[in-house]
């Protein structure tokens, strides 16, 4: 892994001096098997291959640099580096603590995780009263390797067994832990319907401290939070629990901190449990609501065999929706229908199979993430809107792809 | 021995209909008190049935016919037979006039047979196939023990075999016809009918008129039940109204919602309606049933629940909500029945008792309510489709000569197509109109159709309210719904305004020359009427003379003008959306496609937003007002805009 | 539609339920209503408690105003609301606090936040802090109810379930994934009651000082650049938006575009 450009000015000055000897061996090795642009015919011709001139730019336009120092050499030059390097910042004897209690989804830090921690870091090293360190607060194991990257000094992790799942009680004991062993100066958590929303809820009402929360904006000792379900902007002192929407703050990209474990409290007090996690529920994702689906297999007026389309659509794990034209031939219930006049949905892939995307359906999947269309109509609007398009018979696509996605199950199946 | 029996027969038959008309009575009146006019109504009914009945019954020539010798000859019949049998008043003439009607009667009771003998499907089976023979048994039977009266035969000819013989006949035709008439036999009809027509709760439909607006509910009444929800809450007349049917299925035949097999058939809405309240079931119902719901399964009385939360009463609530308030099966019923007051009387019940408007019923009520349209967009932001046409505000101005009503089509990309094109005639005219802009709230029609009379009767009041507070001399709107609403609906809140529909204000623009047009040289047209201008209004010939006027000879369809059949997008049917076997504007642009025509003209946001969700190939739907504003030429009007309102 | 088979006795005894219900405001309009989660945990309620055994609690300011956004829950199908009345301004857990201790549900159902006000969606904590009851956030259903717990569905983002065992008395808190509220009927919401009940006022003095404002837009993220060099810098300038256009495939073979579908459903991970 070295990204350190060697620059070698003598073969740099072959490559700009057509007349070498060695001009062509120099350039097929900085050209590192990129086809060569000129050579010298049978007949003593000079060839060019004007497609192999010059490289393709960021903005995937052919560029021609004469200089020399970029002659074919597109493929081959490594970015110098991955990013900016980061500061080491290393914080011995904290003043004070900004406790953050992260979702961490998977054992990892979410992007708004990584946000809060950015409003924690801010917190510690910006206001008076000396320089604070940021605690993290994990629950189950870590996975996260770049904790220190994301602005974290210490790590407190209450890693057993008791605290997976839904334990909300239990948490709360740990947090009230760590009040109690290092007694932080704030505590932030992401306003997240992970568990930091209630979480941090709990932990307020434990202590009696009367949160902020919707805090979008810190600063000067104030903040700013929506009130009135997103209708106000209440603003006050910062207290001492927060609760943070996303982008609340930039994420850390500057330093890199220690994120050094600290012993969680040993002794917890013992708790009546009084809410018992009975496990996750098998969810069927043809009876999760349009709103909420994840993952939407859409169907329109293009499909034909609409058995092949729910076989798809159960072997995808997809959600079930339609346009309302297959609704109003009757081939979906109504509770089926995408877009303005049925459902608007948010889901994070919209596979949209023989809809041409009337305005009322574009409207409702205005908020996926992903749109993908399987069209033969190259034209239509849906195609225009998706950010994958393939034109083909809707039906053996999505055979092929029941095939390969059953083919993958198979193969994990055996292995095990 | 004649001489014995048919008094006592006739009298008898005579005073059991009276108990049985007593009792019929007695059912009405289960109903909530209706303030009638008795004795006018009781004067006026001959010529409601000679000349108003029997013009919606002549549009079946051949039955209108029939039924005038049979019903004709059956009354004369019936006074005459109580003179000359039941008194026995002594008079050959009386005799002579009598088996002169036999005779009449029984000429109309055999062509009455004659198409019993393969009915149409609209027409109901059971009693009614007896009909014919009861008329028949009747018309023969006085014919043949008058026959001794009037001297043709000698009296006692035949012997007693023959006279006992005779008075069974004469019995049954009695039994059948008097009664029959009282006790729930289909001669019902002519008694209920006669009643009917005396007592109509909207008498204005008589001698030409028209009344179709719907009346406001008193919201003041802490008490009162709010629309119907058992048989006793309609008004007495309403059920009077019911019983006058004779299941003739000419309402069926027409109703879109039964053609697409959803659960509704209006006449068998009436005779369940007729069996709460008698109490009982619809097992005796012989008629066509509502599309997938089996007979005999619902029942009822007069005091218990039309329709239940879950489970089976007398009718499922599906049946009400899948009613478009087309008025096609108001239009063709020969008894004028109100079967639209009916649905939505009992539409207001579900919505304003029950809270159970299905689908999106409740979404787009609850959107009237907190942002003034259907569809919950921001109010403030109704004429944002108009940014660029400077229109002028009324609120701006304090007076306009035409105030134009955008309704909420203005929320709606396709038909603010529609509004442009208006706007644009309206300018090339030198109209001198303005928009209340914001200030404009929906209508209320669809909070109407659903059954939320409170919200109609808030929106409303706003409305008038605003309108008070300016100056105009009529209202133009593009939109046959806040037509009719405004029109018909708003007098009962202090609105009373001249109101146009677009189509007949374009026709009297380019009638007065006003319009620079250049000749229509595109294809074949068809033109599809709104049922809320046709039938509610009456205006069918205004958008015809409108393309008219742009050259377009209009190509008609099969079922156009008062047939015209519903795109299904009425009475908030599109928002409860009732699942049939098919969808109504498809069998409309079937109709559509039978012309040939390349475009269809419409005249309605609804109807324009129905069809073209039917899936193509199919003719382009166009607004009347696109393809009046298509035709104009860009010449400049000769009267300058200020002379012209100087002239004014 | 299971709406009345529940098991929802507590040893011969209906299960007593009382739902908190707040003043709501329309997000468009901002006029008066129901309470959108307020509205769904009365529905919840409803399907628990038919009757008498549910009863309503307001605590608030009485206005015109919130007296019709009262009639709202009413018009559900409820008997009364009762109504603690409360000046603008004063704290209002104390009095509910009080208000349920002396009613003593089983069960108390609120929404997740109100939509007036601060909406922190802080009462239920407080609540079942201060009684020292289960809490449980987000729930979508009540499978079951029997004697001392009841087995419920909690709600977790994008229509995943987690089945608890709560045991009662509880608080609960209900959001979006709860079954939608019944439509508000005009008759009921004339006809039933709003009882006004007299209660302590607490002034909230921690709030006095608070600056409200109508919400500001919030400043959208802007992609920052941490570029070290000029080509860096020209690189992220020219390079293109992400997502602007989408990749069309045109005349691939079914397999090669099922390929292609199949690698953007791993890589956004929605495939399990």
């Amino acid at each position: 892994m070295n990204d350190i450009i060697r620059r070698d000015p003598r073969s740099e000055w072959i490559a700009r001096n057509r007349l070498h000897p060695e001009h062509e061996a120099v350039l097929a090795r900085i050209g590192g098997g990129a086809p060569v642009a000129q050579w010298m015919g049978p007949n003593g011709v000079l060839r060019r291959d004007p497609h192999a001139v010059g490289f393709i730019g960021p903005n995937g336009i052919r560029r021609i640099d004469r200089s020399g120092a970029q002659t074919a050499s597109g493929a081959a030059r490594r970015e110098a580096t991955a990013g900016p390097s980061r500061r080491l910042v290393r914080i011995e004897t904290p003043a004070f603590l900004v406790a953050v209690v992260a979702d961490m989804p998977g054992g990892r830090l979410s992007a708004y995780d990584r946000d809060l921690l950015g409003l924690a870091r801010q917190l510690a090293d910006g206001d008076g009263g000396g320089q604070g360190a940021v605690l993290l607060v994990c629950f189950g194991e870590t996975r996260e390797e770049g904790l220190g990257d994301a602005g974290v000094d210490r790590v407190v992790t209450f890693a057993g067994a008791q605290f997976a799942g839904y334990a909300p009680e239990l948490r709360l004991t740990a947090l009230g832990g760590v009040e109690h062993t290092h007694e932080p100066r704030h505590w932030l958590f992401p306003d997240s319907p992970l568990g930091g929303a209630e979480l941090g809820r709990r932990l307020a009402a434990r202590l009696g401290e009367r949160p902020a929360t919707q805090v979008w904006q810190i600063g000067d000792g104030r903040c700013t939070g929506r009130g009135a379900a997103g209708a106000t902007d209440i603003s006050r002192a910062l207290p001492r629990i927060v609760l943070a929407l996303p982008e609340c703050a930039e994420p850390v990209t500057d330093t890199t901190h220690a994120a050094e474990p600290f012993a969680a409290p040993a002794t917890l007090p013992q708790i009546m449990r009084r809410i018992d996690d009975l496990g996750a529920v098998a969810v069927d994702p043809a009876g999760v609501a349009l709103a909420e689906a994840e993952f939407i297999l859409s169907a329109g007026n293009g499909i034909d065999d609409w058995d092949a389309f729910h076989h798809a659509a159960r072997v995808l794990g997809a959600t079930e929706g339609a346009s309302r034209v297959a609704v109003d031939n009757g081939f979906m219930p109504r509770d089926r229908q995408v877009g303005a006049t049925g459902t608007w949905v948010t889901a994070r892939v919209y596979l949209a199979v023989g809809i041409s995307g009337a305005i009322q359906h574009l409207q409702g999947i205005q908020q996926c993430d992903k749109v993908v269309a399987l069209n033969t109509d190259a034209g239509c609007d849906m195609v225009k809107r998706a950010d994958l398009a393939v034109i083909a018979d809707s039906s053996e696509v999505l055979a092929a792809l029941v095939d390969m996605v059953e083919g993958v199950r198979k193969e994990q199946r055996d292995a095990a | 021995m004649l001489d014995v029996i048919l008094p006592v027969l006739v009298l008898g038959a005579l005073v059991l209909a009276l108990v049985g008309g007593v009792r019929r009575i007695r059912l009405w009146r289960q109903g909530r008190p209706s303030p009638v006019a008795l004795v006018p109504g009781l004067a006026a009914m001959p010529r409601r049935y000679l000349v108003d009945l029997h013009d919606v019954v002549a549009r079946d020539r051949e039955f209108a016919r029939t039924h005038v010798a049979t019903g004709g000859g059956f009354v004369a019949a019936a006074v005459l037979l109580i003179l000359v049998h039941g008194f026995q008043v002594e008079s050959r003439l009386l005799a002579w006039a009598l088996i002169a009607a036999s005779i009449v009667m029984f000429a109309g009771a055999l062509r009455v047979a004659a198409r019993r003998r393969n009915p149409p499907a609209r027409l109901s089976r059971g009693p009614w196939m007896r009909l014919p023979k009861s008329l028949i048994a009747f018309s023969s039977g006085v014919f043949l023990v008058t026959l001794p009266t009037a001297g043709i035969v000698p009296a006692g000819f035949g012997g007693w075999l023959i006279a006992a013989l005779l008075a069974a006949v004469v019995a049954w035709g009695l039994a059948e016809m008097f009664f029959g008439m009282g006790w729930g036999g289909p001669m019902k009809h002519a008694f209920a009918g006669a009643l009917h027509l005396a007592f109509h709760r909207r008498p204005e439909r008589f001698g030409g008129g028209r009344s179709t607006g719907l009346v406001p509910l008193d919201l003041d009444d802490n008490a009162a039940t709010l629309g119907v929800g058992k048989p006793d809450d309609f008004t007495w007349n309403q059920l009077l109204g019911f019983d006058a049917c004779v299941q003739c299925g000419r309402c069926e035949a027409m109703c879109p919602a039964f053609a697409a097999g959803q659960p509704l058939n209006p006449k068998k809405l009436i005779q369940d309606m007729v069996v709460g309240m008698a109490g009982g079931t619809d097992a005796a119902y012989a008629g066509s049933p509502y599309p997938g719901r089996p007979v005999g399964e619902h029942g009822g009385s007069a005091h218990s629940p039309i329709v239940l939360r879950e489970g089976r009463a007398l009718v499922d609530a599906d049946t009400l909500w899948s009613c478009t308030t087309c008025r096609a099966c108001v239009e063709e019923c020969p008894m004028m029945i109100e079967h639209v007051d009916a649905i939505l009387d009992m539409r207001r019940y579900l919505t304003m008792e029950h809270g159970n408007t299905p689908n999106k019923g409740k979404e787009v009520l609850e959107n009237l309510a907190a942002t003034d349209n259907p569809g919950g967009f921001d109010p403030a932001s109704r004429m944002n489709w108009a940014a660029d046409l400077d229109l002028p505000l009324i609120s701006a101005r304090g007076a306009a000569e035409v105030l134009l009503w955008m309704g909420d089509g203005a929320f709606d990309l396709r038909n603010q197509r529609t509004l442009r094109a208006l706007v644009k005639v309206l300018r090339a005219a030198g109209v001198d109109f303005a928009v209340l802009g914001n200030e404009e709230l929906d209508s209320g029609d669809v909070a109407r159709r659903l059954g939320d009379e409170a919200g109609f009767q808030a929106l409303a009041v706003r409305n008038a309210a605003t309108f008070a507070r300016y100056r105009f001399g009529e209202i133009l709107t593009c939109d046959p719904h806040s037509f009719h609403v405004l029109k018909n609906e708003y007098p009962a809140f202090g609105a009373r305004y001249e109101v146009s529909h677009h189509s007949s204000y374009i026709a009297r623009l380019i009638e007065l020359g006003r319009l620079p047009l250049s000749d229509w040289a595109g294809g074949r047209v068809t033109y599809h009427d709104p049922c809320y201008l046709g039938r509610y209004n009456g205006e069918y010939e205004a958008p015809r003379s409108a393309l008219k006027g742009i050259g377009i000879q209009v190509v008609e369809m099969g079922r156009s003008g008062f047939r015209s059949r519903c795109c299904g997008g009425g009475g908030g049917a599109p928002i409860t959306d009732i699942p049939g076997k098919r969808r109504i504007p498809d069998m409309r642009m079937d109709e559509i496609n039978e012309t040939a025509a390349e475009i269809v003209a419409v005249g309605c946001p609804q109807c324009t937003a129905m069809l073209e969700g039917v899936v193509g190939p199919r003719p382009e739907v166009l607004d009347i007002a696109e393809l009046v504003a298509a035709q104009l030429v860009a010449a400049p009007v000769s009267v300058p805009r200020q002379t012209r309102e100087v002239a004014a | 539609m299971q709406r009345d088979g529940k098991r929802s006795m507590t040893g011969g005894q209906p299960l007593t339920v009382a739902a908190l219900v707040s003043v709501g405001r329309h997000p468009v309009t901002g006029r008066p209503r129901r309470a959108e989660f307020d509205a769904r945990a009365v529905e919840l309620g409803l399907s628990l408690a038919p009757g008498e055994a549910l009863r309503l609690v307001h605590a608030g300011a009485r206005t015109p105003d919130s007296d019709s956004a009262l009639r709202g829950y009413l018009g559900m199908g409820i008997g009364a609301v009762e109504v603690l009345e409360q000046p603008e301004g004063a704290d209002v857990v104390p009095a509910l606090e009080a208000w349920v201790r002396t009613a003593a549900p089983r069960l108390v159902l609120c929404g997740a936040h109100g939509e007036t006000g601060e909406a922190s969606g802080l009462v239920p904590f407080l609540l079942a802090e201060r009684l020292g009851w289960s809490l449980v956030c987000d729930l979508a259903e009540v499978e079951a109810v029997d004697g001392e717990t009841m087995t419920v569905l909690q709600a977790l983002p994008r229509g995943q379930r987690r089945r608890l065992r709560v045991r009662l008395p509880a608080v609960i808190t209900v959001d979006a994934a709860a079954r939608a509220a019944r439509q508000s009927a005009f008759g009921p919401a004339r006809r039933g009651e709003l009882r006004p009940l007299a209660a302590a006022v607490t002034p909230d003095r921690e709030a006095e000082g608070w600056a409200r404002t109508p919400a500001r837009k919030r400043p959208k993220r802007l992609k920052i650049v941490k570029a070290t060099s000029a080509r860096e810098r020209f690189k992220a300038a020219a390079a293109k938006a992400e997502g602007g256009g989408g990749q069309v495939l045109t005349g691939v073979s079914a397999r090669a575009g099922a390929e292609a579908i199949l690698k953007l459903l791993r890589e956004e991970g929605v495939l399990r």
